[in-house]
């Protein structure tokens, strides 16, 4: 796929709204079952009973969904070479069964490498969203991209 | 079910160990194909040419079968209120298929609820290995447990 993003087309304050996705109990189950095996986020009659008062998707299903709506939109699209991590991570409001989230990706700060002249890392608050507009996931995240054009390495000064 | 761990069990400096938790290049495919669909995670022959020189599992299955891990661990004995967040989580080497992975968790401060008596907080460091002894993810994470007593 050709890029059409590069590390300078991430510019502090730039947003990315995503496409959406609805997350079926049968989503939510299959995916719980494999990776979080929580009574609440595999068995609707015992989440009935749990502090959830119902079936909850899993968190790390709800980045993960983010993760998808990324690609989809435009992270395919871009000349990511892949994450070192987040800052933090805050699961806000559980998600249901048929609940429709949206990922809102903000630049928050873009910085050259200092090692790798071809590259730079982009600092984003990514943001999902539900179907009442409600922030379910906050994260503050890097991401490493190619640059368009390598940076010009300063004159060696000897 | 009557609950084996609860917020009183948890003390700062008590690590927990578990291992055996392997991934195929199936599993790794099938997870990015729903979830994390760049060529590197999906395809690899795509991923030979890529920067990681390989096949390599998506970050958010490796912390997903971190999560998984911690289940196995204590979290399914536990009285869990779930999780506000984790911090500092970072990917440091990647994962690739046949790797065999090992999660210590370590307890580093245990703190009661301000505004409910009948829960407490345990922020842990969780550490995943692979079969080399390599360090491949870590997070601070933390949980909400009902108290076994409630607080005054």
């Amino acid at each position: 796929m050709a890029v059409k993003y590069y590390w300078e087309d991430f510019t502090p304050g730039r947003v990315f709204e995503t496409a959406t996705r609805t997350l079926s109990e049968e989503d939510i189950v299959r995916f719980a079952r494999e990776y979080d095996p929580q009574t609440y986020h595999t068995d609707a009659e015992a989440a009935r009973h749990s502090p959830f008062g119902g079936l909850i998707a899993s968190g790390w299903q709800t980045a993960a969904v983010g993760m998808r709506l990324m690609c989809d939109n435009y992270l395919l699209e871009t000349s990511c070479v892949g994450s070192p991590g987040l800052e933090e991570l805050r699961w806000l409001k559980p998600v249901r069964p048929g609940d429709t989230l949206r990922l809102r990706s903000t630049v928050i700060e873009s910085t050259p490498s200092g090692k790798q002249p071809n590259r730079g890392t982009v600092l984003f608050r990514w943001e999902i969203l539900n179907q009442n507009g409600e922030v379910t996931l906050s994260m503050l995240g890097r991401q490493l991209f190619l640059r368009r054009a390598p940076a010009q390495l300063a004159p060696d000064a000897s | 079910m009557s609950y084996k761990y609860f917020w009183e069990d948890f003390y700062p400096g008590q690590v927990r160990e578990i291992g055996g938790y392997s991934l195929s290049e199936e599993e790794i495919i099938e997870f990015a194909g729903k979830y994390d669909p760049q060529p590197f995670h999906t395809d690899g022959e795509k991923a030979k040419q890529s920067f990681f020189g390989g096949l390599i599992a998506s970050g958010w299955q490796t912390a997903s079968l971190c999560m998984r891990m911690l289940c196995d661990l204590y979290l399914l004995e536990a009285a869990s209120l779930g999780s506000p967040g984790v911090d500092e989580l970072r990917w440091v080497k990647p994962v690739r298929p046949g790797d065999t992975l090992r999660l210590k968790t370590t307890v580093l401060e245990t703190r009661a609820s301000a505004s409910r008596p009948d829960m407490g907080m345990v922020r842990h460091r969780s550490e995943v290995y692979n079969q080399h002894g390599e360090l491949v993810m870590h997070m601070s994470g933390v949980g909400m447990f009902r108290r076994r007593s409630p607080g005054e």
